[in-house]
């Protein structure tokens, strides 16, 4: 397909042109100070999807990719990219005048390098986004061609700096990719190279004053802080001592209150490529939930709308199926699927029950069970509250049970010792990478987190799930994808209760740090400060 | 045998008694730890978003935690004996530089709460005590007491909101002002700065503690006979007051300091999480919760070795408070 490589072409000579006008309009120079929260382990990108990982290595690191805002490929470390007829020859053609932050020039080896022996191998979800890449041959340092064994869409909304960062060959090559000094001292491509990690206090990132976008970045340097008292962080968000916080950094209680002022602004822009949405998982294998009644009469039962408005503050979106509605943009996402209303209705749950046969003992309970809840805030406690009283109404009878983040992530994806957990799932900008690890019967693995513990599985659903991963035909794709979602609509092995909104609240003298589909995930090359 | 000479081999005697001590709370801490659910591979592996069970099963193989737990202990042991305290695989690296690089910011926000709490609260007792149930001793009561029922984090949010919002004295929180990376005294000032409000934070809970101690103390000692005697030897008030029963009542509250310096570790946890202060209490929380074992181990028999020293420190201040109390 020559056009798309037109398109890339015309991409750079535009960034290009906007890059030398904003040159002149934009101030260069001062310091951003953005939350990260909590501190993370390293800043192994290619190991790890750490949130907090996320929102300091795409600073260092690039990507083959980059993401507009409507999730588009825009070109970064290729400056163009051709993909054959048969979907199954991806070229990448890179830029000539790319240097690693320590000098050396960056080539195809390293993609070759990085693709194959890292992504593939280490890291969480690369195995999935690169499962078709058979082989890269590299006829030059800047040319790379990856080899599919099948057409992979999905390949191709996976190579921004958050997902799949470049890393240098020369760093890692011969070691244990795991223990790498690097992953605590990265070397990349990236806008900002790294200074400094003062353990429990800050990350320093400077300027790099040989970055290959010419006169970017426009910031000198960025420090991410590390505050662990939400309250905390919003006083020095309130105080103008920190600048940016994403991923719920300040809670959405406070936001109510920032978003009046006129010094900081939010946004939930910038969380279309995580795409998170918000579920319950089901012990399918075990009753009281091996029955798909009981799961769809909760979804029937639970008020998503009031969950959104009064324990979210507004922020978030009822889900309407099992793919998010951001899919619509890729042709994706199908509407009206039953079983998943805005606002609960107890009259249609308490039919649904009793046409199955769920009948109330004595004392009015159909079933018991303990409700698991992620531990990762007090929201989620109160959604597990709100979910007790209204399943109580159709008789389910429910103890809220609120762990630390390893007990319960054992309890869960390792013993398999719940009946039904609330959780969220990153969607990703393709179903194959963040949706089919929840259903596929392939995606039951003892011990490894955030894949099918609902252990549902469905031989049709299985086929359809490979074969929707593979089609190259965007009309045949959706298709497909939407009788999957009729599927899982009935099945209900996990019930999906809306799309998260997460708020980025930021210093509103700070421009263009939204340039990217990543939001926080972004490389900030273009942010500046106007005063 | 030399009153220097007899110090010495007093200290050298309760040195060796802690080794074993240090030892035991080692091995308890160790079998404690192991109570908990889940490991460090958990929730590395959790946080990384998704991993395969090999790849979970070569971390776990790494970080020695396939290993029989009495392997692993004799293990910790032998590692200590060397003075190596391990590994942090979560931090990847050495567990003494984590917990050093965390210690000197305990150690400023400890020192000065310790002074500020015991100086404040034995002036305050002191005050309240020669004042008797005038309105100084009544003000001085209350304020012990609601500083004493207040809790730490709210105080801290309030002096964040009050101070640090309205009216911009103090920086929210952090340990220097990290926009600017200052040097020299510039930074010491930028540090101290940064320092008060945890500092006065934590130090109002304790401060309330010595300032009742030291009340109740010097009214019993008061009482006492020698009083009595002096006052008949015809000694002023003041001298009685300031010299024989000050003396004799800062007994019980340097015994109390002795015991708290321990519990200011783990009572700091609040404060620097509040503060985002950078110290070892915050480091053991997480460590906690990122199930980093070793780290943890680290954390603990630093502090014990710390209140085990700091108990013999206050031991020889006794001797000095009052030449009766021998040591030996």
């Amino acid at each position: 397909m020559k056009l798309k490589s037109l398109i890339g072409s015309i991409a750079v000579a535009t960034s290009l042109v906007v890059a030398s006008i904003a040159a002149q309009a934009q101030n260069s120079g001062g310091t951003l100070v953005m939350l990260v929260q909590p501190e993370p382990p390293s800043l192994a990108s290619y190991l790890s999807t750490s949130g907090p990982i996320g929102l300091m290595a795409p600073k260092i690191y690039d990507g083959l990719l980059d993401y507009d805002k409507e999730l588009n490929g825009v070109p970064s470390l290729a400056e163009s990219w051709e993909v054959s007829e048969d979907g199954k020859t991806v070229t990448f053609n890179l830029r000539k005048d790319v240097k690693w932050h320590d000098g050396e020039p960056f080539t195809s080896a390293d993609v070759q390098f990085t693709v194959m022996e890292v992504l593939k191998k280490v890291h969480p979800r690369g195995p999935n986004s690169f499962k078709e890449v058979t082989e890269i041959e590299t006829p030059d340092e800047h040319t790379a061609i990856f080899r599919l064994a099948n057409p992979a869409p999905y390949m191709m909304r996976s190579l921004g700096s958050y997902e799949s960062p470049m890393v240098p060959k020369h760093l890692l090559e011969g070691q244990d990719v795991k223990s790498a000094d690097i992953a605590n001292n990265p070397v990349g491509t990236g806008p900002f190279k790294f200074v400094e990690w003062k353990k429990g206090q800050y990350i320093r990132l400077d300027k790099n004053e040989d970055y290959w976008k010419e006169g970017l970045p426009y910031l000198d340097r960025i420090v991410g802080r590390f505050i662990p008292d939400a309250s905390t962080r919003t006083a020095a968000m309130e105080n103008g001592e920190v600048h940016y916080g994403a991923y719920g950094a300040i809670p959405n209680v406070d936001v109510v209150r920032l978003r009046e002022l006129d010094s900081i602004g939010v946004t939930t822009d910038g969380y279309a490529m995580i795409n998170p949405v918000s579920l319950i998982e089901f012990n399918t294998t075990k009753p009281p939930f091996d029955d798909p009644a009981i799961r769809k009469a909760i979804s029937l039962a639970l008020d998503r709308q009031f969950l959104i408005d009064n324990i979210w503050f507004g922020y978030g979106k009822p889900a309407t199926s099992a793919l998010s509605s951001n899919y619509a943009a890729t042709g994706l996402y199908a509407e009206g699927m039953p079983n998943y209303p805005a606002t609960g209705s107890t009259e249609a749950a308490i039919k649904v029950l009793d046409d199955a046969g769920i009948t109330p003992d004595e004392n009015g309970v159909r079933a018991t069970a303990v409700l698991d809840l992620i531990p990762y805030g007090e929201d989620w406690r109160r959604a597990g509250e709100y979910m007790k009283q209204a399943l109580a109404d159709i008789g389910i009878e429910l103890e809220l049970r609120y762990e630390d983040v390893p007990t319960w992530l054992k309890r869960v994806y390792a013993d398999y010792d719940f009946a039904m957990n609330v959780n969220y799932f990153y969607q990703l900008p393709d179903p194959v990478l963040g949706v089919h690890r929840h259903y596929g019967t392939d995606q039951i693995r003892q011990g490894t987190h955030f894949v099918n513990s609902s252990r549902y599985s469905n031989p049709k659903l299985d086929e359809l799930l490979a074969s929707g991963a593979r089609e190259a035909d965007a009309s045949t794709r959706s298709a497909m994808y939407k009788e999957i979602q009729e599927i899982l609509a009935e099945d209900m092995p996990v019930v999906n209760l809306f799309e998260m909104n997460f708020l980025t609240v930021y210093d509103s003298k700070l421009k263009d740090h939204d340039l990217s589909g990543f939001g926080a995930y972004g490389s900030f090359d273009r942010a500046y400060f106007d005063e | 045998m030399s009153h220097t000479a007899k110090r010495l081999r007093y200290v050298l005697k309760r040195l060796l008694q802690a080794v074993p001590i240090v030892l035991a709370i080692i091995v308890v801490n160790f079998f404690l730890l192991q109570l908990a659910e889940g490991d460090a591979v958990d929730v590395l592996a959790g946080e990384a978003g998704s991993a395969t069970p090999e790849y979970m099963a070569e971390l776990r193989k790494k970080f020695g935690l396939d290993q029989p737990l009495p392997v692993q202990l004799a293990v910790y042991l032998k590692n200590v004996l060397a003075f190596d305290l391990g590994y942090s695989f979560r931090h990847e690296m050495p567990v003494l530089e984590l917990v050093l690089d965390r210690f000197i910011p305990t150690l400023l926000l400890m020192v000065s709460t310790i002074f500020l709490a015991v100086g404040v609260g034995i002036i305050l007792g002191l005050l309240a005590a020669t004042g008797l149930n005038t309105w100084r001793d009544t003000l001085i009561s209350v304020f012990a007491l609601v500083t004493y029922a207040t809790p730490l984090f709210w105080v801290g949010l309030m002096f964040i909101v009050v101070l640090s919002l309205n009216f911009g004295w103090f920086p929210t929180s952090g340990m220097e002002n990290i926009a600017a990376f200052h040097e020299g005294w510039d930074r010491v000032w930028d540090i101290a700065h940064h320092l008060v409000l945890p500092t006065v934070t934590l130090s109002l809970f304790y401060l309330a503690l010595y300032t009742r101690l030291m009340r109740a103390s010097m009214l019993e000692q008061a009482g006492m006979d020698y009083v009595t005697t002096a006052r008949a030897k015809g000694l002023t008030e003041r001298r009685i007051m300031f010299v024989h029963v000050l003396r004799n009542a800062l007994l019980p509250v340097v015994t109390m300091a002795g015991v708290q310096v321990g519990a200011l570790i783990g009572g700091s946890v609040i404060v620097e999480s509040v503060f985002a202060w950078p110290g070892l209490g915050m480091l053991a929380f997480e460590a906690l919760f990122s199930r980093d074992l070793n780290l943890l181990l680290g954390i603990f028999l630093l502090s014990a070795l710390l209140v085990v020293s700091v108990n013999l420190i206050i031991d020889i201040i006794y001797s000095w408070l009052d030449p009766r109390i021998e040591v030996s």
